[in-house]
């Protein structure tokens, strides 16, 4: 567990949040499931911080959300990319790969 | 607009608190429910799959806790919160919200009431367009007299020759007869050049305005009428354009009608003391003898990017000119040219500054007295704010919890202030001085209110702030330990607090004590003054005669001999007289020059010159002007021109110092040939310009010689004097019953109303020192009381270790006198500083009078002394055993 929490940098939550999210509309729990399941197994996200930030991400109307049915029979919060979110995953992808690439390069060097 | 949405959903969060709640718990126990059936999918058991869900999702408290921060109405909702807490504590709490509020108040209340005054006559534009280049110019005459008149062909020339002004206008105001009516009236009438309208920037109610086509007089005049008159007089008749009317006999055509809130009128040097009613043509002939004689006011346009100053020397330079060319009439003279504004408010704004200053001083105490009892209060609540602390409030928060309560308190003061402010303003306008433009349009208004809101935060953060901070800077472990002594109240720091507040509210009240000590001294001083007439049972009335029916001199003057031995008759009278201007009056009353037989002729413009007043024998012996020398006139002198004159004491002085002044002939040019009158005898000085200015030469015609058809009855009666005024009226129709009467008024009266500004500045300025020291002397008490309280052990230990009562009394007594003497010394210094700014004010006192400062140094050490000696009281009658159990 706690080598996954190393490995998430600050701010790429927000990131793999909109990306799971752009698959198609989630329920909190499944949204873990997705970033666990499209990491390989290898990222797990510290369940209950993703609340805060996706709540955070709800007010900067990224995402909306709507109570739906879920399979258990219970009502469950499910959320979905709205147009802005949709940029700012772009936005953020690219600055990630910026990233990757410069640290690439820095590690590259010799 | 991201922070629009987020407020919006912020305030939206606030009315779905619950919902929030609920919704944000269901979320996550749905969570916990799917990672359980996760975790049992892989074989655990249910406990045991409860357990590694709960553990895996976190701390579930702090989780709910943080979202809700997000998802909540976030610092509104603190703040909502903050505003509910603050009113249960302040509700709690109700004798220290009272008292709080109530000085916050008093405070904010005075603040408001002055401030609206001075929003009305300092800083509200004057409505007139371009108000700020409108100026006057005046004359100043060769003995130094500001602000006089000046004559037809000098205005001419200013006119002519000016390069400063974009247009200048002349104007003189008369009373006279609204005739041809059923009931006749005086009514006060404006002649003025027609670039008077054109420079103010009016537009006509109805009609039009004069306009250039109608300065060549020609009959029938026209004339405008004010809306107060198309009202009264005209019943607001709207085709009232066209239509005539007659005023002391001749015709005039109506061709406008003003706007109801216009007015223009210059105190200094009208002949009516009132806004014109009407307005008509002057009328300015080429040539004539009228050219001369100095009786217009001058009022200008300046052009744009002209200063007032450069004006000025501009027409001093063509002043300058004109001496040279006319030095007869015009050698000595200067010009003076000013504000508009400075005009209409003159020395009250210096006045008004003061008053403004002293509630600021007033709101200052209150503020410290207030922060007084919230340092004492602290203490109360020190285990309070402990324990929040304790529980993990940030001290941020706590103190902006404590500034919400406070700025509540400073707003419900300010509420009951503007309740209190109100009233104010309704007293204040009941004893303000008449001669203040506008007073009456003084209220509140949303520029006072916005002054009102701004004074209040800014007195909550004041009185809010420093005793905020200083709560929660306590010890958590001598404030929760139960009868720790330590803490807010007892800090070294917060005693120093305590006592800096207390040397402040002394000094603010010494300086403001000291400035109303001051202006009492020398309202006492005008009180006491010698005005030279006798005031007490006397009645003025003014009588108008009608020019059309009283045509010849002789008419006149028969007139007002009937009438004044018909009311010497009346029961109750003991003398009658006549005069054209009533003391204290304010009217035109220029300087007129005049020779002496027998004397060189002195160069142009530097002869002597009088004051002129009509008079017959009865103004004296009714007005109490005692005859020093000679003899008073004749009844034959007071019937007919016998070329007589009396003459006042400042004239023997200046012009006759060193000779008998009786059997001298003098030649006034107030007549329209030679006319060398004889002195007959001397009487008393009288200020007549008002009460300060130092009484001028005077020479006293007897109406015969000098007949104005407007006069004023002086009647003495031997009691009341407003009683006889309807039988006098009555013996004035009885002559000619179409006569009406104005300005009906005491000498009392009359002398009230000159005193009206110093007794206004008087009053107000005593009310806030009285209101200061007051304010002081609870502050003192209050700290003094807390001591004593905070002291209790101390002085119970003292008293069981055999200290005499005496002791113990001198103990506390010294304690606040050490700092109210402090606070003496550093208001006598602010004292000294500022007191010189109401020298301006003072009448016959020097701002550094010795006298006042010892009574007010000594009335503020008595308060304070008895505001100590109190909680001094309580602290004697200490009980040793109560207050070393209670440790």
């Amino acid at each position: 567990m706690k080598k996954d929490k190393a490995d998430l940098l600050q701010g790429t939550l927000d990131m793999l949040i909109l990306k799971s999210l752009s698959l198609g509309p989630l329920h909190g729990y499944g949204i873990i499931q997705r970033i666990h399941q499209l990491s390989d197994e290898m990222l797990r996200v510290e369940q209950g911080s993703l609340y805060p930030a996706l709540y955070r991400i709800e007010q900067k109307a990224w995402v909306s959300s709507q109570w739906d049915v879920h399979d258990t029979g219970r009502r469950a919060k499910f959320y979905s990319l709205t147009r802005a979110g949709r940029r700012q995953l772009e936005i953020e992808e690219a600055s990630w790969e910026l990233l990757v690439m410069a640290i690439a390069k820095v590690r590259q060097a010799t | 607009m991201k922070w629009f949405n987020l407020l919006r959903a912020r305030l939206r969060a606030l009315f779905h608190r619950e919902t929030i709640i609920d919704e944000i718990d269901e979320e996550m126990r749905l969570h916990l429910e799917l990672e359980k059936r996760a975790q049992l999918a892989r074989g655990m058991s249910e406990s045991e799959a409860q357990r590694t869900a709960v553990a895996n999702f976190g701390n579930l408290a702090s989780l709910k806790d943080a979202a809700y921060g997000i998802k909540g109405g976030g610092i509104l909702e603190t703040l909502l919160q903050d505003i509910r807490f603050g009113a249960r504590v302040l509700a709690k709490h109700k004798a220290f919200t009272i008292v709080a509020v109530v000085t916050l108040a008093l405070g904010i209340g005075a603040n408001t009431a002055i401030f609206s005054v001075v929003n009305e006559l300092l800083l509200r534009p004057l409505p007139y367009s371009d108000a700020d280049r409108i100026v006057m110019v005046w004359e100043v005459t060769p003995n130094g007299r500001h602000e006089n008149t000046t004559s037809r062909a000098n205005f001419r020339r200013w006119r002519e020759e000016n390069n400063s002004f974009s247009s200048l206008a002349a104007f003189s105001d008369q009373r006279l007869n609204l005739t041809d009516t059923d009931t006749p009236e005086e009514v006060p009438v404006q002649f003025a050049t027609p670039e008077l309208f054109e420079i103010l920037g009016v537009q006509p109610f109805l009609g039009r305005l004069i306009s250039k086509d109608d300065a060549v007089v020609k009959e029938p005049q026209v004339a405008l009428l004010s809306y107060g008159i198309w009202q009264r007089r005209f019943g607001a008749d709207r085709g009232i354009v066209g239509k005539s009317f007659k005023l002391h006999g001749a015709p005039f055509t109506v061709v406008g009608v003003m706007p109801p809130n216009f007015q223009w009128h210059i105190k200094k040097r009208s002949g009516t003391g009132r806004s014109a009613e009407i307005w008509t043509v002057l009328s300015m002939p080429s040539t004539g003898s009228g050219n001369l004689g100095r009786f217009l006011s001058v009022v200008g346009k300046l052009k744009p990017g002209v200063s007032a100053t450069q004006a000025e020397s501009d027409i001093k330079t063509i002043e300058a000119r004109i001496a040279q060319d006319e030095p007869e009439h015009n050698k000595g003279y200067s010009v003076e040219v000013k504000a508009l504004r400075e005009q209409f408010v003159g020395n009250a704004r210096s006045a008004l500054l003061v008053l403004l200053g002293a509630v600021g001083f007033v709101l200052l105490i209150a503020c410290a007295n207030v922060a007084n009892l919230m340092l004492a209060r602290a203490a109360d609540r020190e285990k309070e704010i402990a324990l929040r602390t304790a529980l993990g409030a940030h001290r941020g928060r706590i103190v902006r919890q404590l500034l919400t309560e406070r700025l509540l308190l400073a707003l419900l003061g300010s509420v009951l202030g503007l309740g209190f402010a109100w009233l104010g303003i309704k007293a204040l306008i009941a004893i303000s001085p008449r001669d203040l433009v506008s007073f009456q349009s003084v209220g509140i208004n949303l520029t006072v209110l916005g002054w009102t809101l701004a004074i209040s935060v800014i007195t909550g953060i004041i009185f809010g702030l420093a005793p905020a901070i200083e709560a929660t800077r306590i010890h958590l472990n001598d404030a929760l330990k139960e009868g720790g002594k330590g803490g807010a109240g007892q800090s070294s720091r917060s005693r120093r607090l305590r006592g800096a507040f207390v040397v402040a509210e002394v000094a603010l009240a010494l300086v403001l004590l000291s400035s109303a000590g001051l202006l009492v001294k020398s309202f006492i001083r005008l009180q006491g003054i010698d005005t030279g007439f006798r005031t007490d049972n006397i009645l003025t009335m003014v009588v108008p005669l009608s020019s059309t029916k009283y045509k010849e001199d002789g008419q006149i003057v028969n007139f007002f001999r009937q009438a004044t031995s018909r009311i010497s008759a009346l029961p109750d009278v003991s003398s009658v007289g006549i005069v054209n201007y009533l003391p204290l009056y304010g009217g035109l009353g220029s300087a007129t020059g005049f020779t002496v037989e027998g004397r060189p002729l002195p160069p142009p413009g530097q002869g002597p010159s009088t004051n002129v007043r009509v008079t017959d024998s009865g103004y004296f012996s009714a007005l109490g002007i005692p005859l020093l020398r000679g003899r008073n006139f004749s009844d034959q002198e007071n019937t007919e021109a016998k070329h007589v004159v009396l003459i006042n004491q400042s004239m023997v002085r200046q012009y006759f110092p060193n000779e008998d002044p009786i059997g001298k002939r003098i030649d006034v040019s107030m007549f329209d040939k030679p006319n060398p009158t004889e002195i007959i005898g001397i009487v008393g000085d009288v200020r007549y310009d008002s009460l300060v200015d130092q009484p001028e030469p005077t020479a006293y015609f007897p109406h015969p010689e000098l007949t104005y058809d407007f006069m004023t009855l002086v009647i003495k009666t031997k009691s009341e004097a407003s009683a006889i005024a309807p039988a006098v009226q009555r013996e004035l129709r009885s002559i000619d019953s179409d006569q009406p009467v104005s300005a009906v008024r005491t000498m009392n009266q009359v002398m009230a109303e000159s005193r009206s500004r110093a007794r206004f500045n008087t009053l107000l300025l005593g009310l806030f020192a009285a209101l200061a020291t007051l304010l002081a002397a609870v502050g003192i008490f209050g700290v003094m009381n807390y001591s004593v309280t905070l002291r209790t052990h101390e002085i119970g230990l003292r008293i069981a270790l055999g200290a005499e009562p005496k002791r113990v009394l001198l103990l506390i007594l010294r304690q606040g006198l050490v700092l109210t003497l402090i606070g003496i010394g550093i208001g006598l210094a602010g004292a000294f500083a500022l007191t010189r700014l109401i020298s301006g004010l003072l009448f016959d006192v020097r701002a550094t009078d010795p006298v006042i400062y010892g009574t007010i140094v000594g009335l503020l050490a008595i308060v304070s002394l008895i505001a100590c000696y109190i909680p001094a009281r309580r602290a004697t009658r200490v009980d040793p055993l109560v207050a070393l159990r209670y440790e």
